[in-house]
């Protein structure tokens, strides 16, 4: 008996994980899985380094836009290059400043119109995988960061909490095909709802034929899904095709936030009697 | 034990530059996946128990930073080391072209894993479209990265193999 499980030991265990990764699998995505042992612990190993590797990626991002913006200097003499170089690298330093003053302002301002309680958190970490479309923050479980709360910016939503750790969270975007925002098309007050799909498109579904959407209609976030305030910005109609059959009509949007060039986010809480998290990620997991 | 922790070291890193640096290339939203290469790297010349777990816990990992829900990477890194692992015998790397077929092929029994527990534990509509062509060019990106990568961890393996020797 020892001698086989010896001999197979790899393949045992191998299976022993696979089984493992089944039962943490149908826990998590029935809403069992309330503790989790492992990932706060990877969590805590990665988050040193993520924000180290977030620090000097922005110092090559602005290295490379003083590069950029030397660029059209080539016929200067060496002496000058160098000197342009240090003006550069200084001046980008204080526009990088002035620009993330300005942005903070804005979240500021963007603050006192959202209900209490929300926090600033910076973007650290995008998605390890091609198949979702997430992001880390820099705040967690101990600056009053939770689980279903909203991402949002001075432009519109970015995505929802779908897990904490102690220091960071993880946001899903409203880009994900697992996504889902209730929205609303500001002109015609049509509902329906927001989600990405595996193409990279952003869609709002389930909007009747009937309903009168135009290109370039705005869709706001209707606030009764009880995960993102009332109001706020999602994106704007790019397409609009009525197909020959069907109940819906096909409706592509562009979000109004750029995920990618997004680098501080608000996490805000929204307190409601209507049903929570009804359209929320958590509610489309089987 | 030493290799199997250098190892897992060498995947965490791996998890984090999949999270940050590698987003800067203009490849769109896919990311290389690296993790896969050292996995299969793993499962051929080094399978070990630890190196089990490891790549489990990797898959984990890869799950905490990025995933909906937990497990799916996870199960994925496991099926794709034990696939790796039982045709190891009749595999015989000699040159590099060997490796991006055998990346190439673990990577789509990954992304099937990855395609399969989706479309079964997540609802997404018109997957099967996306997945595939997701799953053809990221077999072929990881595919493309071996040949590179696999002398990097066979030079990395022979040192602390040496070291081991000399102490």
């Amino acid at each position: 008996m020892l001698a086989f499980l010896r001999k197979h030991q790899i393949v045992l265990s191998s299976c022993s994980c696979l089984l493992l990764s089944l039962y943490i699998l149908n826990a998590a995505a029935r809403g069992q899985l309330k503790n989790d042992p492992i990932g706060p612990i990877l969590l805590w190993l990665l988050r040193p380094m993520q924000l180290g590797t977030h620090a000097v990626t922005g110092w090559f991002s602005d290295i490379q836009k003083g590069f950029d913006t030397l660029s059209g200097f080539k016929a200067e003499n060496e002496r000058l290059r160098t000197r342009i170089q240090q003006l550069e690298a200084e001046r980008n330093k204080l526009l990088e400043a002035e620009a993330t003053n300005r942005r903070l302002q804005q979240l500021l301002d963007f603050r006192a119109q959202l209900p209490p309680g929300s926090v600033t958190a910076t973007i650290i970490a995008n998605s390890a995988s091609t198949w979702f479309q997430s992001c880390l923050l820099d705040k967690g479980s101990s600056d009053g960061v939770g689980k279903g709360m909203a991402a949002v910016t001075p432009l519109g939503v970015v995505g929802q909490v779908i897990s904490t750790a102690a220091r960071s969270a993880k946001v899903l975007l409203i880009t994900d095909p697992n996504s889902g925002v209730d929205v609303l098309v500001q002109r015609t007050r049509a509902r329906g709802i927001v989600s990405g799909s595996l193409e990279q498109k952003t869609i709002m579904k389930y909007v009747k034929r009937s309903e009168d959407i135009q290109v370039g209609d705005r869709l706001i976030t209707t606030g009764l899904d009880g995960v993102f305030p009332k109001g706020l910005m999602v994106g704007t109609v790019t397409k609009v095709q009525k197909q020959n059959l069907g109940l819906f009509q096909y409706i592509e949007l562009t979000p109004s936030v750029s995920p990618s060039q997004t680098e501080e986010v608000l996490v805000v809480k929204v307190e409601t009697n209507q049903t929570k998290n009804e359209g929320s990620p958590v509610n489309k997991i089987r | 034990m030493k290799l199997s922790l250098l190892f897992f070291a060498v995947g965490l890193i791996l998890v984090l530059l999949q999270t940050t640096l590698l987003h800067l290339l203009p490849l769109g939203p896919i990311v290389p996946d690296f993790v896969l290469v050292l996995l299969v790297y793993w499962g051929l010349y080094h399978p070990t128990v630890g190196a089990v777990v490891a790549s489990f816990l990797l898959g984990y990992s890869v799950d905490v930073v990025s995933s909906p829900i937990l497990g799916l990477n996870a199960f994925a890194m496991s099926m794709v080391f034990l696939a790796v692992h039982l045709s190891s015998r009749s595999i015989w790397l000699h040159d590099p072209m060997a490796s991006a077929i055998v990346v190439l092929l673990a990577s789509l029994v990954k992304g099937a894993a990855l395609a399969l527990l989706s479309a079964v534990f997540l609802t997404v509509e018109s997957f099967w479209i996306s997945a595939s062509l997701y799953i053809i060019i990221e077999a072929l990106i990881a595919a493309a990265l071996a040949p590179f990568v696999f002398p990097l961890l066979r030079r990395g393996q022979s040192y602390v193999e040496r070291f081991r020797v000399t102490a």
